[in-house]
Order: C-alpha cells, then sequence, then structure tokens
C-alpha cells in the first residue's frame, strides 16, 4: 500500500524523530511513503482565521500534490488533519472556491478535482493494516504497559467533520493499544485540549490545561502517555519541565508518539525510534524494550 | 460522480457503536416501564460541598433529561431547584450536564445511568440553578447592538447572503450558556481575558454584521481576549443549536481582530509571516518574532532543548529554500489580507 505522505512542520522540526519514527514503522508495516517535499505549512490554526484564501490554496495544493501522484494522502498531525480535511469539505461544496484555487494551482500545472482519500496514520493502521494483520506483526508485545491514550481535539473534534455526539467515545486508540499488548487507562483528559494552539503568545493556558491532564493520566496509573498528534506532544513532553514547576511536583510522565508506540511492538529499539529525543526520559518502556539478539524473553 | 464532502475513513469513529454514540443507538436503549437511575447534584450554592442524591425514574417513551427531573420533582424531591422555561429548545434556561456533557434538559433523550450536575464556569446558586448574570454583565459590555457608521438609506438593506453568513449563524444563539460550560480557558478563569465562548457568539451577532461601525467593533474585539480561544471545538460539540461556533464566528472574529486591532494578533501575523517567507513553520523563528529578546529570558530551557535537539538555530538563521518555500511565497505574497 502506497501514500503520498505529509509529516507537517512539527514532525521537520521540533519533533524530528516523528518523521524518523512513522518512516521506520511504515517499512516495518509494508507502507510505502511517498513524502511530498514540495507541500507546505497547512496554516496551523493562524492562516485559516486570518486569510482563508491564503489556507484553502495551501491545504487544496497538499491534496492536488498527492492527487497528481494517485496516491491517498497520509498525515501524522491532528491540525494539519483537520485543516486538509476542512479545505477539501470547502472545496467540494462551494464551486466559486474550488475555480479560483484551482486558476492559482495553475501556474505550476497542478489541479484539483476533489478525489484524494485522506487518513491520519491512526486510521491507516486500523484500515489499511487491520488489528488481525497488526497482531501478527507484534514481535514484542507490550503486555501490561498502562498507557493514557491522549488523542488531542482536531482528530476527533468538531462533530459537523468526525460525527461524535460526543467525541469521549473515540476508542481508536485504545482499540489499537490493546493489539499491541498494552493496558489502555481510562481518564479525564484523554480527549481533552493540550492548549497548543495558543502558546505561541502566551504558554500558561497550555501549561495549565496539560498540567491537570497529566496528572490525570499519573493517577490513573499510566506509565506513559501516547499522542497521534506532534502538537500534543510538544505541550506534553517538551513543556513538562513548565509544567512541574507551575504544579509544583515532579510528574516524569513520558509520551510517546503514536508511531512510537506501534514501533516497539513490532521490535524496533527506543534508539531506531528517537524515542531518546523527547525532553522527558522514556524510562517506563525500559522493561518492554525487544532485545532481539536474545530473541523473546 | 459526486465528491464526497468528508472523506473519512470508518476507522476514525472507531467506538461510536459501542458507545451507543448514534441517535438511532441512544433511543433504542430503553423500553418503557425500564428503571432510569439519575443521581442529582444537589446543594446550596458550594459546588464542592454538592452531595448526590439517587432516584429511580420509570422510563416512558421520548422521555427526557426534563421529564426525569420533572418526574423527580414531583415524586421524590419536591424541593430540587432546577431551570426550564419552553420545554422546546427555544428560551436556552435548561442546560444541565448530563454524565459530563452540557445538554438542554429539554431536549436530550435520557440515559440509564444519568449523572445531573449544574453547568461550570458559573457561579452556584442551588442545586442545578446557576447564576448567569457575569455573563450577562459581559454581554452587555460588548454594546450588542448596530451602530451603522453610513446613512441608513431604508429598507431593504442591501445585504447578501455571503455577507451575513457568519452573522446569521451567530443568530441562531439561544444563550443556554452550555459552550461557556464546555469552554476549557473560561474554566481557567481570570488567567487570561478571554471572554468565552457564549459571549463571543452574542458579540459576533453584530460585530459580523458588515453594516457596524467597524471602530466600534474594533474596540469591542480589543476587550474579548479572542486569541486565548484554543480551538479544542468543545463549543461546538455540545452547542444544541448547532453553530459552528469556531468556524463561523470565532474565526472570523479573529479576522477582524487581526485586521482592526493588528497588536492583538502578533502571534497570527507572524506565524502567516514565516510560512509566507519559509514555507514551513520554523519554531524558532516563530518564538523569536512574536516574544523578541524575551525568548531569551529563560536561558536553561533554552539549553534543555538544545540538548535534546528540539531547537535548531542553525537552521533558523539558515533558512533553506525548497519548493515548498517558492510555493508559499508565490501563493501569499501576492495579496495581503
Amino acid at each position: 500500500m502506497k501514500f503520498a505522505y505529509y509529516p507537517g512542520c512539527s514532525a521537520r522540526s521540533t519533533c524530528a524523530e516523528l518523521n524518523v519514527a512513522t518512516h521506520r514503522v511504515a517499512h516495518k508495516l509494508g507502507l510505502e511513503l511517498l513524502q511530498l517535499e514540495s507541500a507546505t505549512c497547512t496554516g496551523a490554526r493562524e492562516l485559516r482565521a486570518i486569510d482563508p484564501a491564503g489556507f484553502y490554496t495551501l491545504n487544496v495544493r497538499i491534496l492536488a500534490l498527492a492527487e497528481r501522484e494517485g496516491l491517498p494522502l497520509m498525515t501524522i498531525c491532528n491540525t494539519c488533519t483537520l485543516n486538509v480535511l476542512d479545505a477539501h469539505a470547502a472545496f467540494v461544496s462551494d464551486a466559486e472556491l474550488a475555480q479560483t484555487v484551482n486558476a492559482r494551482l495553475a501556474e505550476e500545472n497542478l489541479h484539483y478535482s476533489g478525489r484524494t482519500k485522506i487518513s491520519h496514520f491512526l486510521w491507516v493502521l486500523h484500515e489499511q493494516i487491520g488489528a488481525k494483520r497488526l497482531r501478527a506483526l507484534v514481535t514484542n508485545p507490550l503486555t501490561g504497559l498502562t498507557v493514557a491514550a491522549f488523542y488531542g481535539c482536531h482528530i476527533t473534534r468538531p462533530p459537523g467533520r468526525y460525527g461524535f455526539v460526543d467525541s469521549r467515545n473515540n476508542a481508536a486508540i485504545e482499540k489499537l493499544a490493546e493489539i499491541l499488548g498494552c493496558r489502555p487507562i481510562d481518564y479525564s483528559g484523554r480527549t481533552e485540549c493540550c492548549g497548543f494552539h495558543t502558546a505561541g503568545h502566551d504558554e500558561r493556558v497550555a501549561i495549565k490545561l496539560a498540567g491537570q491532564h497529566i496528572l490525570a493520566a499519573k493517577a490513573g496509573g499510566a506509565k506513559t502517555m501516547v499522542t497521534p498528534c506532534p502538537l500534543c506532544h510538544t505541550v506534553l513532553d517538551s513543556f513538562q519541565h513548565e509544567i512541574e514547576e507551575d504544579l509544583g511536583q515532579k510528574l516524569d510522565m513520558p509520551v510517546l508518539h503514536l508511531p512510537q508506540l506501534v514501533g516497539l511492538a513490532l521490535g524496533l529499539t527506543p534508539e531506531e525510534l528517537n524515542i531518546d529525543r523527547h525532553m522527558i526520559p522514556a524510562t517506563a518502556i525500559d522493561d518492554y524494550t525487544a532485545a532481539p539478539n536474545q530473541g523473546l524473553a | 460522480m459526486a465528491l464526497a464532502s468528508t472523506p473519512l475513513s470508518p476507522a476514525s469513529r472507531l467506538g461510536q457503536i459501542e458507545h451507543a454514540d448514534t441517535l438511532a443507538l441512544r433511543n433504542s436503549r430503553l423500553a418503557p416501564g425500564d428503571p432510569i437511575t439519575v443521581r442529582v447534584a444537589r446543594s446550596d450554592g458550594v459546588a464542592k460541598q454538592a452531595r448526590f442524591q439517587q432516584f429511580s425514574v420509570p422510563y416512558q417513551k421520548w422521555m427526557r433529561v426534563l421529564d426525569a427531573l420533572n418526574w423527580i420533582a414531583e415524586h421524590e424531591a419536591t424541593d430540587l431547584a432546577y431551570r426550564w422555561f419552553c420545554g422546546s429548545k427555544m428560551c436556552g434556561s435548561c442546560a444541565v450536564r448530563m454524565n459530563g456533557r452540557e445538554v438542554l434538559a429539554c431536549w436530550e433523550a435520557v440515559e440509564p445511568d444519568m449523572t445531573i450536575e449544574p453547568l461550570r464556569n458559573l457561579p452556584l446558586v442551588r442545586d442545578l440553578v446557576v447564576d448567569r448574570s457575569p455573563y450577562e454583565k459581559k454581554i452587555a459590555s460588548f454594546e450588542p447592538w448596530l451602530e451603522r457608521d453610513a446613512v441608513y438609506r431604508g429598507f431593504p438593506e442591501p445585504l447578501s447572503h455571503r455577507e451575513m453568513k457568519n452573522a446569521s449563524k451567530a443568530l441562531d444563539c439561544i444563550s443556554c450558556m452550555c459552550c461557556y460550560s464546555a469552554c476549557p480557558v473560561v474554566r481557567l478563569g481570570d488567567l487570561t481575558d478571554f471572554a468565552g465562548p457564549a459571549p463571543l457568539v452574542q458579540l459576533g451577532q453584530t460585530a459580523l454584521d458588515p453594516r457596524n461601525d467597524q471602530n466600534k467593533v474594533a474596540r469591542m474585539l480589543a476587550q474579548s481576549g479572542i486569541f486565548n480561544c484554543v480551538s479544542c471545538y468543545k463549543c461546538e460539540e455540545v452547542c444544541p443549536a448547532a453553530i459552528p461556533i469556531v468556524t463561523h464566528v470565532i474565526e472570523p472574529l479573529k479576522a477582524k481582530a487581526a485586521a482592526l486591532v493588528p497588536g492583538m494578533a502578533r502571534h497570527a501575523h507572524a506565524l502567516r509571516a514565516i510560512v509566507a517567507m519559509r514555507g514551513r513553520v520554523d519554531p524558532g523563528a516563530l518564538v523569536l518574532r512574536v516574544q523578541g529578546l524575551g525568548a531569551f529570558k529563560n536561558l536553561p530551557r533554552i539549553l534543555r532543548l538544545l540538548v535534546r535537539g528540539k531547537i535548531a538555530p542553525l537552521k533558523t538563521l539558515l533558512m533553506r529554500k525548497t519548493a515548498a518555500t517558492a510555493a508559499a511565497r508565490r501563493i501569499l505574497n501576492r495579496v495581503r489580507p
């Protein structure tokens, strides 16, 4: 199975380990990824608010790049995912917008006709790989590892896009974690907001919000958190020192990117998955690290 | 071939069936006469001291949360304090939290096991009744009326649907405060000056009307704290009037604020400028542009980030031109918004 792959800005800078891990895990899964090198930023939350025309053009351009390759698009960032989904929805429902955007894209011989399938890596795992094949590929089951799934917002809300009456009912990460052998925990932060999108000008909101969620995950007995979004990861992991200062207590909560959790179960080492690039050392997974030379202990 | 408006994989909805997250599934869980367990938060106005009183209510066909509360007030707890008036999703007075979710009691089907609590983020009066006055004061401070900056030319005024698109969505608001209770930033209290979703929707009714005096709109937006919205869509999720609060109210208001009060939107303008120049976001460049020298005030943190390779000052300084750079420059630099 081949995908046009859009890593987004975060996985190519602050969370570069996510991009590395995704490529390694995709290889293990037999997914071929064609990274869209000329794709731009999707505009985060800012562009869509202050420059909708620019937002639609950049996002439809990403969809057009995938369409030119005749491939479905795979994303690994919640906010990027919602941006391309929203741009696609606007494109197919507004003929005038579609015409304007395509006129802009024509300058570089690009055209979008609205046929690109959009999928986040989390959905690809469930849909293209499937529970059965994934189970067969697990060589290092993470038996009993208690994980707190942190969905973030843009992979499960708004309801107009994803269709949940109550986004807390999303169970995609827990189902995946169980396939990998983990024991997912229930806690209040699962589908709450990390606060990333105001952190650029004022970190305090993100620090307060993420602090509550890490505390809840800890109280629920989680050894590690796992998130499908690099922006959530940035707040939960890179801000954790500041969060600890704010709370006045140590948290030491490792936070894994989703492909890293999958990679561990598929027998990749923490080094191969660049887990050592996190701010909070992932000591919790030490017991679950594959030892390929000694067989499966 | 018709194009799908949401080309989503079914995997994006995993969990929906087993949690009965569709209207049909939710309505098929109870049969007339089935007992419903209802726990209601009772208090004299101090949320922390609330205790839960449990009732068993016999289910009747099409039973709503409000019907269950009415049954309890009639049969078991005549002193239960709760508000309702129209019973038909118009007056917005009966909102409560059911199993941790903001709902209109008059419009929500009962669940087999329910915990009913008052809305959050507002002072509690008693049981399920909250004090709405902070919200009303906030709206009044936004001067929610039209002040034309042009002469009134008589009816009908030349207005297109497109011009009124966002304001008319905001006009669907019934002031039920569900979104205000669901908002995680409002819950942080005085940490920010964020007005909250419900007051912003009320502001949007006039601020997004093109006839309104833009100086007045600018003045109101300046006191809205709107850029503290984290874009979590919790407000949209609970809105009983199905207003796309983030997409059709908060984002258009942010656009107005960015144009009329640029100082409020330094971060948004900086991000756009960086994407327009580099094609992608360089976090180092963004932080420097927004915070200036203030970015250096926490040196230990910068060192920590450097050690783990989270920031790359050389990459920030020596910008690499790519095909993405060229595309972003062409697309974003042509017309300034």
